[in-house]
Formats: C-alpha cells, structure tokens, sequence
C-alpha cells in the first residue's frame, strides 16, 4: 500500500518507489530507497513528515502515494 | 602559493557557521536547508594563513543538482576544484551524509571529513568510533562542534597539511559486483578522452548517463553507442535503471562503513523532542491557527499599540524624545554657535532637509529591531521550515508549492535574499512565479510606512501591521491562482519534499547577530541613500516659482506683493488643498512636478502631490518614503504658533489631517505591493536572467498594487461612507468582476508535460 495510507507513529518498510524521474532520484540521495525503514511522525493532510535515516523529511501527498511500504 | 579549500556537506549541515568561524565572516546562518544560496569566499583567520581561501558552498544532497542553487556546488567541485574538500558530516545523521561523501571521494581531490555536531551526538548518546570510520573511508576524520567552535583549530590544520601534500582518500571502492565490471569497461572506452586522474569518476558519471558530464567528454557516436550498451546490460543483468544501481551501491557501502563505526544510543522508532512538537505544530487542525497566531503576537509586540508593545513604545520614544527634542535641540545649538540663523537656506537644509528626513525613518529602528529579533528567534528554533510545510496544503491548493513559501518568509526582512532564496523552488515557471509575487511581503524597509499609517492614522491598531502581513500572503496566494491559469505558468508544481532541521535553542548570540546585521544595514542606508535623497527633496521643496518669481518660496510667501489673495486662491484650487492651509511647499518645484503626476493616483484616493512624490521616492528604497514624509510635513506653520521640537508628533498630526482613514490605506497598500525598490529590481533581473520577464514583474506587480489600491478606496470608502458613489465605484466593480473571472476561470490546461521543466535543467 501506499505510505500516505500509513498511520501516525507505524514503522514501515520501503517497497518499491514508482515512476522514473528526477523526483525519484532525488528521494533515493534523502534516504528513501527500497528495503529502508521509515517512521511515521505526523500527518497534515495527506501530507507528511516522516523519518528515514535519520533526518526528518516533510512530504507532500503526491510524493506519499509513490512511496510503496 | 594560494590554497582553495571548499566547505562541502548536506544542507543546514553546518557549513556557514564553520566558515563564519574560519574566516570571521558574518555571513547569515539560520536553521533550514537551503539558506546559504550562493558561493562565498573568505580568507582564514590569522596572519599564519593569509595564502588560504575557505570557499562557503550551499548545501548539496549529491553531485547531481535537483535545485538551482545546488548547481553551484556542483559547478564549483567539478569543474573548478579546489586544493582540498572539508566534508562537513552532521554526526546526527552520519548514513545520509555519508551518501555525498562517497560521491566526494570519486573526485580525486584531497578530502577531510568534518563530524560535526558532535556535541549532540553524544547527547543522544550515539557512539562514533572515528578512528574506524577514518579506516574504512581512507581519510581523516576530525570530531568538530562549529555552533561552540570546538575541534575547528585542528581541521584547519590538517586541511592545510592535505591540501599542501596533496594527499588523496584511499578509499575502498564503492560500487562493487555488476556494476563495478561495468564501470571498469566504460573507463576503457573513454580512456584517452579525459584527464587520467579523473577517469573513475567520469566513468561513473558516464554510467549513471549524466548529460552535463557526456556533454563534457564529447565521445564519438561510435564510442556513445558502446557505453550506452554496456550500461543496457548492466540494467538488464540487475533488473534496475543505472542510477538507482549505483545510489543503492553507496547505501550498501555506508552500510558497511556504519557497522563498524557507529552505534545508535536511541532505539528505532523512539521520538525525540523535536517529533513530539512537530505532532502539534503541524498538526491538520492546529498548524494553521497556531502559525496566525504567532504572526499576530509577533506584529502586536513591535508595532502593535497594546502595553505589550515594546517596539512600539520604543519607537514614539525615538520619534518623540530622540528626534522631537534632543536631535533638533542639539543642531540648534551647534546652528547657533556656528551663527547660522534660523529661515536661512543652511539652516533650513539641515534641520528641515536632513535631521526631518532622517529622523522620520530612524524613529521606525526600534520596531524593526524586535521584529527581526523575534523572527530571527522563530527562524533558528527551526520553525520556519515547518510553515513552509503546513502551508504546502493551502499553496498546493492553488497551484503553487509550500517551498514558495520560503522566499517570502526572507523577504519580510529584505526583498533582496527573498528573491534569490527562490532558487530552491525546483520547477522553473513556479520559480519565476516566486520571483514576480515574493516582494508582495512586506519587508524590513516597508515597516516605516506600515507604522506610519498605523500610528498616525488609525491609533497604532496592530491589526493594521497584521493586516499588511496577511493581505501580502493573499496577493501572493491570488497571483498565484490567476497566473496559474495563464499558459505560461500552467503545469502542476513540482511535489514538496523538504528536510526539517532538528528544533534547538536559539543561540543568543546568533539571533542578536541576525537582528543588528538586518537594523545596521537600515541604519547605514538612513545614514547614505535617505541622507542624499533627503536633502535632494528639500531642495525641491525649499525653491520654486511663486506668482511667476523664481527662489526660495519661504521667503517669497513672506513678501505680500507677491502673494497676493488670489494667488492663493488659484494655489489652492490647483493643489486641492483648502486656503487655509496652503504654505509656501505648495508652491515649490516638488509640488509642480508631483502635482502633474499626481493624477494617475487620483483614483486612488491619494492623488495630491506628497504622497504622489512618496511614492516615487520609494523606488529609491522604501524608507524613504516615510523619509519624504518627515521633509514635507515638518515645514514651519504661517502663523509660528507651532515651535519646532514636537516634530513627531506633529507630523503625525498633519498627516491625519491630510488623509480620510482609507485614503491612508490605500496609499499603504500601493507602497507595499507596487514596484519593490531598485535594489530588489536588481536582483529580479538576475534571477529571470531575461529582460523581457523582468518587465513583466515590474509592470505585474504595479498593476496589481493599482487595481487592488483603486477596488479598496473606491468599495471601502463607499462602505465606510467616506467615498460617494461615481465612476470610480464602477470601474472597481468592473476590477472586482475581472479578478473573479479571473480567478474562477478555468484556464489553459498543460498537456503531457508541459510546465514540468526543471530549473536546473533551463538555468545550469
């Protein structure tokens, strides 16, 4: 499912990260790449912030639908 | 020999802080990524080291820029490269971080790693075993806490003794498996093609199809085919694209260097200070409200008229005390010790020209300290960065990105950073969109007008000061609507996604510096540019041609032969001012000139010749509009009955005389939204890069100023039964319809994808 649909305060696993652009790219140098944990911290909206590694990354809900958890 | 040593890292990793401790500087730190937007160069401390130049560099994720100030960096390693790298590592987050550094070491240029924050690290009770982390990166690796300057004397010198050896990392090699055979063949191909000493990271770049690098290399069609096979290969055999191959080779990489080097004190999953407030600050419900009111707080205690309000009481003390009776006081006696008698031209230049000119706009100093110092405290808690998030849902609404929001939050202290920091907005129409809408924001040197009008007019009603602050937003918000809907900025804003910095206690020093850095450059620009235009404006008030004789119009009033009761009549009838209270200004040169331009602000509710003039002078820098207001308004009353030493005050009260309350507010309005000063034209024109879109800023956003000044005199005053009803009243009607067609309408729709561009890609 997509990470949007996550809740606040899960720890998650990194699926697959759709599309193919600089976006992905991107995502992939903050620390979002398959297999890495992340853990929800808030939500606002369908966007989100979020925690991966271990830097705290705000989200919108666009990007939250391509995470794959 | 000069030595080059850059300052490279993450973002909000620390680089501005070190480099102000390197080289004295005092360049702006503040707590969010993508502060530092441009490169800066200064010399390190100390007689020892006057060869060596430490290069400040915005913060950069990798060596493949996603937003235009990255490109910088990139620009500055690659092709520039300096003698040595400091590598600022943010100890906090050492796996992120280290994901550049392994991009650093493929450039083959002398490397030393900075950990910085180390202080916290420890505090978090995490465990970094430096000597193992040196090991298995093959270069030194120096503990640091820039914010406390601990650890920086030792960078500096090994720094120095690597750049000078120049010794290179030993690394081990990052990519490993497939993609390393690969990478070994694409070396082959392109051997001969580039420099030897950069072959591995060419060839990495290569596989990873980096344009600007192949557009560098310039291989044969022949030679391309074979690279690009090889790299179809490697995708086929590993089932993924070729970057995604290489950035998941460095995580794996890291996470070997992190196993033996690092130890985590927190467990997974365990919220830290920081995440505890953002489940408030963001929250769905309260995020907003919580934002309105510490805006609200903010204004009500630097402009504000409540007991609360220190800036304000500071303010009427300089207006009143400082600039009413000491400063006046003082130049009459140094005036009278110099005989210099009162109603001679030295005297009037000095005390009408200079000391009214400037005092006007010095008194707005003590608001604008506590504002600054309250918005430097908001911006290095680290809060700023979290509105820019809250406030993505209601940009994204209207088609524009939350990180638009971060040129405007710098500009409210000067539109000229505002527009540079909109370099980080990614998609260029929404990048120029940013720079053509962001001087909306009321800014430092705006505030003068804003507690003008707000002091002189409406009681010092914070909700004046509130007001302009928000009706910034709603032009910003509106444009953003209506321009959106025009082909030229159609297409869907590029997502959000943003690093929030940790939460931590403002630095009392680093928020006194902030604060005094903005107020002395205000004061500096009273003391040179308000100071030349003060006494150019007096000039043009002290002359003129009074019933056809030409001089000082002071002394021409006096003389009864050539004023004549007529004269006065036609004046004011001219002037539209009632005979009572024309003086001698009223016939001046300023008056003439400003009184032909004053038409166009007619409809306005303004159009008399001093604010027309005000305006103007605007352009030069927006004090200075207050600045005109101190020269015209302090003149010497007929009838003497006025001695100077109130001055203040009594501009105040010629003000209110001269303005109905929405009169006041719509010229406030105009000056707030119309053309931002040549300072910040300056900087719009840099960053549009292009003549044609400057104007089209320029012409916008005093177009817009004009029409949402027009709709509010004519409707307000209609409401407030101050305005009777006219053509005016149409016009603003018709204005009003126009805006909401525009607004409601359905627009140009992109196809595929159009208005997606990069700024990088247009701009690098």
């Amino acid at each position: 499912m997509p990470l949007s649909m996550a809740d606040i305060d899960e720890i998650v696993v990194i699926k697959r990260i759709s599309g193919s652009d600089e976006i992905k790219q991107h995502l992939a140098e903050l620390g979002f790449v398959v297999g890495e944990e992340i853990h929800i911290v808030s939500k606002n909206g369908g966007n989100m912030i979020v925690k991966v590694k271990d830097s705290r990354i705000a989200l919108d809900k666009g990007l939250a639908n391509r995470i794959f958890i | 020999m000069e030595i080059k040593i850059a300052l490279a890292g993450n973002p909000n990793s620390g680089k501005t802080t070190l480099f102000n401790d390197l080289t004295g500087s005092r360049q702006y730190v503040g707590n969010w990524p993508g502060v530092t937007v441009e490169k800066k160069e200064g010399k390190l401390k100390g007689q020892e080291y006057k060869d060596v130049i430490i290069q400040d560099l915005p913060g950069i994720y990798s060596l493949s820029p996603y937003t235009l100030e990255e490109v910088v960096s990139r620009t500055y390693l690659v092709t520039e490269k300096p003698d040595a790298i400091i590598n600022i590592v943010d100890g906090t987050n050492i796996e992120r971080n280290l994901y550049l550094t392994t991009q650093l070491l493929e450039l083959n240029i002398p490397i030393i790693i900075a950990l910085n924050m180390m202080d916290l690290v420890r505090k978090n009770g995490d465990k970094v075993d430096t000597k193992a982390l040196s090991e298995a990166l093959g270069c030194e690796v120096v503990e640091l806490s820039a914010l406390k300057s601990e650890g920086t004397e030792a960078l500096v010198k090994k720094a120095i003794a690597i750049a000078n050896a120049n010794k290179l990392a030993t690394a081990n090699e990052v990519i490993s498996g497939e993609a390393k055979e690969a990478i070994k063949k694409i070396e082959n191909i392109i051997k001969g093609e580039v420099d030897e000493k950069f072959l591995h990271w060419n060839a990495i770049k290569a596989f990873e199809r980096d344009e600007k690098v192949m557009e560098s290399i310039n291989l044969s069609e022949s030679k391309k085919a074979e690279v690009e096979k090889v790299i179809s290969e490697c995708e086929k055999a590993l089932d993924d694209d070729s970057e995604s191959i290489i950035t998941n080779e460095r995580y794996n990489y890291i996470t070997e260097v992190t196993d033996k080097a690092v130890i985590k004190g927190r467990k997974k999953g365990e919220l830290s200070a920081s995440d505890k407030i953002d489940r408030v600050v963001t929250n769905r419900i309260l995020g907003l409200p919580i934002f309105a009111g510490i805006m609200f707080f903010i204004y009500a205690i630097a402009m504000g008229g409540w007991s609360i309000s220190i800036g304000t009481a500071a303010t009427d003390f300089t207006n009143d005390v400082i600039f009413g009776e000491w400063v006046p006081g003082l130049f009459d006696v140094i005036l009278g010790a110099l005989h210099v008698e009162e109603g001679t031209v030295l005297y009037g230049l000095i005390q009408d020209g200079i000391v009214a000119g400037v005092g006007a706009v010095i008194g707005f100093v003590p608001q604008m300290l506590v504002l600054f110092l309250l918005l430097s405290i908001l911006e290095d808690i680290g809060y700023m960065a979290r509105v820019a998030f809250v406030m993505d849902r209601i940009f994204r609404q209207f088609g524009l990105s939350g990180k638009a929001f971060i040129p405007c939050l710098v500009a409210t202290g000067c539109g000229v950073p505002g527009v540079m920091a909109s370099r980080t907005i990614e998609n260029e129409r929404d990048r120029r969109m940013s720079i053509m809408t962001t001087t909306f924001m009321p800014c430092g040197a705006k505030l003068p007008i804003i507690g003008l009008i707000a002091g002189a007019i409406f009681g010092g009603s914070p909700w004046i000061a509130a007001s302009a602050y928000f009706i910034g937003i709603g032009s910003i918000v509106l444009s953003g609507i209506i321009l959106k809907k025009f082909k030229a900025f159609a297409g869907i804003p590029a997502p959000f996604v943003m690093e929030l910095p940790a939460y931590h206690v403002p630095s009392f020093v680093g928020v006194l510096r902030a604060t005094w850095e903005r107020g002395w450059s205000f004061i500096k620009r009273a003391g040179s540019v308000i100071v030349v235009s003060s006494v150019i404006i007096w000039f043009l008030t002290a002359f003129g041609n009074v019933n056809g004789h030409f001089g000082l119009v002071d002394e021409l009033f006096e003389d009864e032969a050539v004023v004549t009761d007529e004269y006065i009549n036609e004046l004011s009838a001219k002037m539209d001012v009632p005979t009572t209270e024309v003086n001698s200004m009223d016939a001046s040169l300023l008056a003439s000139v400003g009184d032909a331009a004053s038409i166009v602000f007619k409809p306005l509710g303004f159009g008399n010749w001093k604010p027309t003039v005000a305006t103007v002078t605007g352009l030069v820098a927006k004090e200075e509009v207050v600045g005109t207001f101190g020269v015209l308004y302090s003149y010497d009353d007929m009838d003497g009955a006025e001695e100077l030493g109130e001055e203040g005050e009594q501009i105040w009260d010629r003000v209110r005389a001269d303005y109905t309350p929405i009169a006041a507010f719509s010229f406030m309005l105009f000056n707030l939204l119309c053309a931002p000063c040549f300072a910040a034209i300056g900087a719009i024109k840099r960053e549009m890069n292009n003549r044609k879109w400057t104007w089209a800023a320029i012409g916008y956003m005093t177009g817009w100023a004009y029409v949402i000044s027009l709709i509010t005199y004519n409707l307000g005053g209609m409401i407030a039964g101050e305005v009777a009803f006219g053509f005016g009243t149409i016009v603003a009607i018709v204005l009003v319809v126009t805006l909401l067609y525009l607004i409601f309408r359905k627009g140009y729709q992109p196809k595929g994808n159009e208005g997606l561009e990069m700024a990088v890609k247009i701009n690098a």
